[in-house]
């Protein structure tokens, strides 16, 4: 086996993570670079190939993770952008679903509309809802408006027309003449991008994907390059928000696919872990500084949700259903006007950072309150590198209990425990509201700060069992090295369930799966790697939403269509709690999901021990359920053996993160290294 | 762990505080997702609630302001009619009367379960959806407006009772949607009952009730901090009432505001007798329009619970047009709240200009079409609100086309409406010109036309601002006003009340709502401003001109 890289740009660190042909796991940290994000990963990607003793040459497999889509909409950079769109509906895109975004708030501001009113130009053309042409395209109409908006110097040109995923002839004829006037300019055509129902959100997706468009071609050209002129063989792929990875190409023509992939690598990480584990069932929590992120996989499947909003802008592509929550370690408690205490969502950031890390911060931030527990170590973080000023943690902590006239040590255990609701909140939103019950579940609990809450959280959750990597901080990284390539297809078709629509939904997954084919072919993959999964949407007729159902492969009967109901009834009872089976049904968008699967590395087994390993040390930790500060053993990570186990209460620390363990709670080494956590009470 | 402590400090009140609200999203949640018909799954025409065992408002996830008034209404009348030891588990009670099922509008159907701990009462879980129904009706007094279901029980000890609901469906006009919409709404309940039952499990009865009571002084705190910012004093404002229902009539408003320290007065004395339309608002309409225009003035963050009431006292004649009596017809008292908020906002302004904005568009502005889909055969019924202009405020533009005030439902997608009627939409813009001119400039106001295909439709249309304009503050004008009209294939143009009431294929009806009024003289807007608006025409080469002297 040849070197796998994986390179994850987040907004504080590089990480760079190598698996060697003997399976040798190397983790490599560098800051970011924002300005110029390829600094880092060309220094990291040598300076990880120098720790791990290989070279560039040897690499057969790289992986990278970049926000720079996301961070592109999120700073309002995006490229300047012209709307063609059919006559009557130049506004859409700002009227969107013409809710305002807060009930009460009397100051609150709509994201800024991503194109201009004037760039956004009408054209003659209409088509109805089965998809016949009500008035056809006035090619002229077009053919100004682009040259219109070249004129005025857009970079992109984005074409959305109603029900262009029922007849694309419309828009494939406006993009044929885009490319005559102006071959230099970025083309998104809504079709293209997504061939769904509901013009707003396809709209905005269309023009989203305009706008990064530029600067993620730019991006991807100068990466090529560089990655070529370290001496890398293989080209880059790139993680997108459904967890899977794509290549360059399909990252230049759909960069709105990446927008969400920042957690993604995260989530394929956690799954790739706890799948080794044995554990099919998990939530992740990847807690940051300033923001936290929750997902479920069940049965090993990561959850793929439809929806979701970037910076105030609706962005429709399978993505990884990630719910996330405002709050880190650097959020700042506060006291509100009816004398309550708030956690979030301002953050200390890095700069000043929180009180104890003694960079001029005096706000009390979560981390501060784990300083004044005892819980971080108070004299030094990141494995020795980093002193700390526990003086000033306590001093902010004492600040708050005095307005709030309570015990310091009261306050910094309430902060954690709103926090712990917080995130509690959050992962019912992906679990309960989604009709899974968490304690049927593990919690991967990884990022700089999950390993430090997640013993909490999950008392709170009863979920009654955490794990936690060996490299809770990089798992990003790792992530890239354990996800398979993906892409999505679909295709909306309103059509009854019944069987007289089985040509043509036969037909359409026909299409799909061709469509699917020239996809793995262009990405070189091997015949015996190649997995396609077909999926409809299916909802009862009347209604509105669809719930996603497995369809299976090869030809429709009755007999399918019947099993394919069955398991629609199924779910639509767990998800909301009643079906109606005697009701007529109807697909809406068939989907095929394509995977190239990546030979994936073995995960390094540890050295074997027994018994219960000798705490490195011991510290004052307060706990809250002992209502008093206890002499707690502090274990050193690395120190730790495969079969070894000890009980809480108790601290493990290591470089990147420092676990919690709490009374009543054992830990097993497993023998990959993770930490296995569970509740002895319940 | 919080279970342990015993005192009942406020941060265990903010967890439990936080799991109440939880409880009532994954309601809101459960609830549209499962729903069947466009207003509740597309639109969010729906609301869900949990009280304490005394009816009191501990959280709401409302998506509509006014739906408060139905919600809080049924918990009152259920206690006042049934004894404790008449209700049991598993009960369910369902109604949406005005007079005597708690409601607002009969659209809005609410369904309110209690939920038992340990052999009590512990609480209540409500939930309320617009059903989009009970169309084509008159609304000279209720008895035109809709089935009158008054506060029965649904469900006993776990037992739906199927003639009861027999008997509502049947007098509705699209029962299948109806059925599905309901059964997502027992659904919903019953979720939230499990879920109110496991807070109690969990930190016991008594912790919860006393955390409760405990966010409700919360909220009271925030609302008299927020009340007392506002300079002591009696505020007045008169404006004018216009609609539909009432043809050409204007109706004159008005209101005085008291504050008092921490508390506050809202007198809407001397207003007019109810009249003879369904533009009516009961007393918890007339209550929740004040609670929402009292929170966006002192303090939009305030906790959504029964606490914050209590600094705020209404008072109204019976009779009136704002607290009617029976048989006064409500259907469309969303454009008489609307208006109610823009009063309180007026009088306002003058202690707190800086904190209140300049009208809004004033209206629930909407069209209801129905009639037999010619493609399948079957009765449909389509209705849809449309925004406006969201007035200026002090350092900000207005927002252009969006929902205001008391309500906030979305707009059905077109590729959506269009497959489920036999209706074809032909434009949906914003309508340059309509935000008032100012400093800051009103909101624009959304145009919006649309085709009758292949059959009769009976239709209806309503809003305000027909005859008067959302006014500016402090130097701004006012913004453009409402109006729908009909353009028949044959040449033919039809404007407000003189529109037929069946519509024939082809027709086009085109509804223009209110835009908002602009904050400060529009001479102090920047130049460049102005420029860029008319350029992006968002106002006219004239109101450059005229308004803004460029």
């Amino acid at each position: 086996m040849t070197v796998s890289i994986g390179i994850d740009t987040g907004g504080t660190f590089t990480d760079v993570c190598i698996f060697d042909a003997e399976g040798r796991l190397t983790i490599y940290k560098l800051p970011s670079t924002p300005d110029d994000p390829s600094i880092a990963i060309l220094d990291g990607a040598r300076q990880g190939f120098a720790a791990a003793g290989v070279t560039p040459e040897e690499t057969g497999y790289f992986g990278h993770g970049t926000t720079v889509a996301t961070n592109t909409l999120l700073e309002g950079r995006g490229a300047r952008t012209g709307v063609i769109t059919t006559a009557g509906f130049r506004d859409l895109l700002e009227i969107g679903r013409q809710e305002r975004p807060d009930l009460y708030d009397l100051q609150v501001e709509k994201p800024p509309v991503l194109v201009r009113r004037r760039d956004r130009l009408e054209v003659a053309e209409r088509l109805t809802y089965n998809g016949t042409v009500e008035q056809p395209l006035d090619i002229d109409a077009v053919r100004e408006a682009v040259r219109l908006l070249v004129e005025r110097g857009v970079e992109a040109i984005a074409v959305c027309f109603l029900y262009s995923y029922l007849y694309p002839e419309h828009e494939q004829q406006a993009l044929e003449i885009i490319g005559q006037e102006s071959p230099g300019v970025y083309p998104s055509i809504s079709h293209q991008v997504l061939a769904e129902f509901r013009e707003y959100e396809r709209l905005s997706t269309t023009v989203v994907n305009a706008g990064v468009g530029p600067v993620m071609a730019g991006y991807v050209t100068r990466l090529k390059e560089q990655v070529q002129a370290l001496g890398v063989p293989v080209e880059p792929y790139i993680t997108q928000s459904n967890g899977g990875l794509i290549s360059l190409d399909v990252a230049r023509e759909l960069p709105v696919r990446t927008v969400l992939s920042g957690p993604a690598a995260g989530v394929a990480g956690a799954r790739s872990v706890a799948a080794a584990a044995g554990l099919e069932n998990v939530i992740t929590f990847d807690m940051g500084g300033t923001s936290t992120d929750v997902s479920l996989i069940s049965e090993g499947a990561v959850q793929i949700g439809i929806d979701s909003k970037v910076a105030g802008y609706p962005i429709r592509a399978p993505m990884i259903d990630i719910n996330t929550v405002g709050a880190g370690g650097g959020s700042i408690a506060w006291i509100d006007s009816g004398g309550h205490l708030k956690v979030g969502p301002r953050s200390a950031g890095a700069v000043p950072g929180p009180a104890g890390y003694g960079l001029g911060g005096t706000e009390a931030t979560v981390t501060d309150a784990n300083l004044a527990l005892g819980i971080l170590n108070r004299e030094h973080l990141l494995g020795g590198r980093m002193a700390v000023a526990a003086g000033a943690a306590d001093a902010a902590i004492e600040r708050l209990a005095g307005e709030l006239g309570l015990d310091p040590m009261a306050v910094a255990d309430g902060i954690l425990s709103i926090v712990s609701v917080n995130m509690g909140r959050a992962i019912r939103v992906i679990s309960i509201e989604r009709g899974y019950d968490p304690r049927d579940f593990t919690l991967v609990a990884f990022g700089g700060a999950g390993p430090l809450h997640a013993a909490r959280l999950a008392r709170e959750l009863e979920i009654p069992q955490v794990l936690v990597p060996t490299v809770p901080g990089a798992l990003c990284a790792l992530g890239l090295l354990l996800s398979d390539l993906r892409a999505d297809f679909s295709q909306t078709l309103t059509r009854p369930a019944t069987p007289d629509a089985l040509d043509a939904i036969l037909h359409g997954y026909s299409q799909l799966e061709a469509e699917a084919s020239a996809w793995l072919d262009h990405e070189r993959v091997e015949q015996e790697r190649r997995r396609l999964r077909r999926i409809a949407d299916i909802r009862y007729i009347g209604q509105n939403y669809e719930l996603p159902i497995d369809v299976p492969g090869g030809d429709l009967g009755e007999q399918t269509l019947a099993g394919i109901l069955e398991a629609f009834h199924a779910e639509h009872d767990r998800s909301y709690g009643f079906s109606a089976p005697g009701e007529p049904a109807q697909f809406v968008t068939i989907r095929v999901e394509a995977v190239g699967l990546v030979p994936t590395p073995e995960f390094p087994e540890i050295e074997p021990g027994v018994g219960t390993p000798e705490p490195e040390t011991t510290r004052a930790v307060h706990l809250a359920s002992e209502g008093r500060t206890v002499e707690v053993p502090v274990y050193q990570r690395e120190t730790l053996l495969a079969g070894q186990h000890f009980d809480g209460p108790a601290v493990v620390e290591q470089m990147d993160s420092t676990t919690l363990v709490l009374d009543g709670q054992r830990v097993e080494i497993d023998r990959y290294g993770n930490l296995l956590i569970r509740d002895e009470r319940s | 762990m919080t279970a342990t402590r015993t005192a009942l400090d406020p941060i265990t009140v903010e967890v439990i505080g936080s799991a109440f609200s939880s409880l009532v999203e994954e309601m809101g949640t459960s609830l549209i997702r499962a729903s069947y018909s466009t207003n509740i799954k597309e639109r969010r025409d729906c609301s869900t609630i949990v009280f304490d065992a005394q009816g009191r408002t501990l959280a709401q996830a409302e998506h509509i302001p006014i739906h408060l008034g139905s919600l809080m209404g049924l918990v009152e009348e259920i206690l006042r009619r049934y004894d404790l030891d008449e209700i049991d588990p598993g009960d369910m009670f369902i109604g949406n009367d005005a007079y005597t099922g708690g409601g607002t509008h009969l659209p809005d159907i609410v369904v309110l379960s209690p939920v038992f701990f340990d052999g009590e009462i512990v609480g209540f879980v409500s939930n309320l959806s617009h059903h989009a129904d009970f169309v084509d009706r008159g609304h000279a007094h209720i008895y035109q407006e809709g089935l009158r279901i008054p506060p029965v029980k649904i469900f006993d000890r776990g037992e739906l009772r199927e003639d009861i609901l027999e008997f509502i469906l049947l007098n509705c006009q699209v029962p299948r949607e109806r059925l599905g919409d309901l059964r997502a709404q027992f659904a919903a309940n019953r979720l939230g009952v499990r879920r109110m039952q496991r807070l109690c499990e969990r930190y016991g009865a008594e912790t919860v009730k006393q955390a409760g009571g405990a966010l409700l002084d919360y909220a009271e705190r925030q609302t008299r901090a927020g009340i007392a910012r506002i300079p002591d004093g009696t505020y007045r404002f008169t404006d004018t009432f216009d609609c539909e229902g009432l043809g050409q009539q204007e109706l004159e408003f008005q209101v005085a505001i008291t504050v008092t320290g921490d508390e506050i007065q809202l007198d809407f004395t001397g207003n007019p007798p109810q009249v003879r339309a369904g533009l009516n608002m009961v007393w918890t309409a007339l209550l929740a329009t004040c609670y929402y225009a009292v929170k966006i003035v002192v303090d939009p963050t305030i906790l959504p619970n029964a606490g914050m009431y209590r600094p705020i006292h209404v008072s109204a004649e019976p009779d009136s047009i704002l607290n009617c009596s029976e048989p006064a017809a409500i259907n469309g008292r969303t454009q008489t709240c609307q208006r109610v908020v823009d009063l309180i906002l007026g009088a306002l302004a003058q202690a707190v200009p800086e904190r209140v904005i300049a009208a809004c568009t004033g209206s629930n502005s909407g069209i209801t079409f129905s009639g037999v889909d010619p493609r399948t055969g079957e009765y449909y019924s389509y209705l849809e609100t449309i925004g406006g202009g969201f007035g200026a405020r002090a350092t900000k533009d207005g927002l252009d086309g969006v929902q205001t005030h008391v309500t906030n439902t979305s707009n059905l997608p077109v590729e959506s409406l269009e497959q489920e009627y036999p209706i074809l939409v032909e434009r949906y813009e914003l309508a340059s010109g309509t935000g008032g001119s100012g400093r800051q400039r009103g909101g624009m106001a959304i145009r919006r036309s649309v085709r009758v295909q292949g059959h009769q439709a009976a239709f209806g249309g309503s809003t305000s601002r027909r005859l008067s304009s959302p006014w500016g503050l402090e130097g701004g004008l006012s913004g453009g006003r409402a109006r729908i009209v009909l353009d028949r294939p044959d040449g033919s143009h039809y404007e407000d009340t003189g529109i037929p009431t069946l519509l024939e294929d082809g027709d086009v009806i085109t509804i223009q709502t209110a835009g908002s009024g602009g904050y400060g003289s529009p001479s102090e807007r920047a130049a460049e401003q102005v420029r860029l608006d008319v350029e992006d025409e968002v106002i006219t080469a004239e109101q450059a001109r005229e308004d803004y002297g460029l």
